[in-house]
């Protein structure tokens, strides 16, 4: 296991059991382990790496989602692989454990293999997402090489034709498929727009009959080609926002993650709203952006997250440190961060109480 | 090791590349299921190998 001590303590990283732990110091010294200069001060005497980072690897891409955050298309621009070296020799430097390749469509890379030993000789772990269009034996063969590959899937034909705008079902079901054969631990990546919402049990179903071990729930964000008025009209109805609780207690014989523009969502939840020491100890937070995530692009610049390009750091810390109400006196409020700054900078233009949380909208 | 010394636990690698993900399974288990996932993550903190990684310091933003 992988310990990088924090001035609260450390995260542990297993391997064999994949997981994350942060122990504090006493919990730490049971290990039979010490902080050292780490905990020599009382107060953090510097700023703690993030535990993920989101890398672009790329930004072709022929699919053409409309909805793609990146904007990417099939002259998208590619850093070279040295770039991306350089990348991961600095998150190795910071201590950061996971390293998620996107993009555009990083299977286009031949490199990427590649990429994946380099940043496991440093001793992160890399995932990837994929479409998972134009995958042949070549290309599988690279993606084993990753802890987890997450397939794009929003569903059996219409369901994902409404979020991406083209029939890439069938593409993404072989994909599945051929990567569970193979034996690599396969995700799939399902956003919830208005249209795939009340599809979810039939799409998850699908996805665990394919060979899928864990649904990761995105929420649907006004980034890249998403930023139009046709974004108003595929997020999530407030109804259905309302229903998130319930339909994930629902779900059951696959390992269900949501994201964290999904945390806000949960305030309408009872039973949720009133545990978020619960919600904390599994880990589940909403906007990490800056924190425990952040990004890079594919000019290897540093991005809180990857939706969040240009937004005033300042302003987002004072924000989530005082936020106002109905935040203020929300349950969730330590674990939900006040939302999405993305889709709240989107709709209002600044930082402002997510917009689409159920208990903003109803306030 | 005591369940007050956990602070987080986050489970599995998660793979998407635009938002990072929690598991949120562990929710809705029972008390029992949610302290035998604890213990063997007790067991395993144990019993792997230990690497101490010492990050240099971070830009304050």
């Amino acid at each position: 296991m992988i310990v990088r001590y924090e001035h609260w303590g450390a995260w542990v990283k297993l391997e064999r059991t994949p997981a994350l732990v942060a122990l504090d110091r006493d919990g730490v010294r049971a290990l039979g382990l010490d902080g050292g200069r780490a905990w020599d001060d009382v107060a953090p005497v510097r700023k703690s790496a993030p535990l993920e980072v989101h890398v672009a690897v790329t930004q072709r891409c022929a699919a053409g989602c409309e909805g793609c955050y990146l904007d990417a298309t099939p002259d998208g621009a590619e850093p070279p692989r040295a770039q991306l070296e350089r990348t991961l020799d600095d998150l190795a430097r910071r201590g950061v454990f996971t390293v998620a390749f996107g993009g555009g469509e990083p299977t286009l890379r031949d490199d990427l293999g590649d990429l994946a030993d380099y940043a496991r000789a440093r001793g992160l772990t890399p995932v990837v997402t994929t479409s998972g269009l134009g995958l042949g034996p070549a290309k599988l063969a690279r993606l084993e090489r990753f802890a987890q590959v997450n397939v794009s899937y929003d569903g059996p034909a219409e369901a994902y034709e409404a979020v991406r705008g083209f029939d890439g079902a069938s593409a993404a079901e072989r994909a599945i498929e051929a990567l569970a054969a193979r034996g690599v631990n396969v995700g799939v990546n399902v956003v919830l727009t208005r249209a795939t919402f009340d599809r979810l049990h039939a799409t998850l179903a699908r996805a665990r009959a394919l060979g899928a071990c864990e649904a990761q729930l995105l929420r649907y964000k006004p980034a890249g080609r998403a930023v139009s008025l046709d974004y108003r009209a595929k997020r999530l109805t407030l109804e259905q926002a309302k229903r998130l609780g319930p339909l994930l207690r629902e779900i059951v014989g696959l390992r269900v993650r949501i994201d964290c523009a999904l945390v806000p969502f949960l305030s309408a939840d009872p039973d949720l709203a009133a545990r978020p020491e619960d919600l904390a100890q599994w880990g589940i937070f909403g906007c990490e952006a800056g924190a425990a995530l952040s990004a890079t692009t594919v000019d290897g610049a540093p991005l809180p997250c990857s939706f969040a390009r240009g937004l005033d750091a300042a302003s987002f810390g004072a924000f989530v440190a005082h936020p106002p109400e109905p935040c203020a006196s929300c349950t969730l409020r330590p674990v939900c961060r006040g939302g999405c700054k993305v889709v709240a900078q989107h709709l209002t233009g600044t930082f402002v109480p997510d917009p689409e949380c159920p208990r903003v909208r109803g306030a | 090791m005591k369940k007050e010394n956990v602070r987080v636990i986050r489970l599995g690698h998660g793979a998407n590349c635009s938002s990072i993900g929690s598991v949120i399974d562990t929710l809705f288990v029972t008390a029992a299921v949610g302290g035998a996932i604890f213990a063997a993550l007790c067991a395993a903190m144990q019993d792997e190998p230990v690497r101490v990684i010492e990050p240099e310091e971070e830009d304050e933003e």
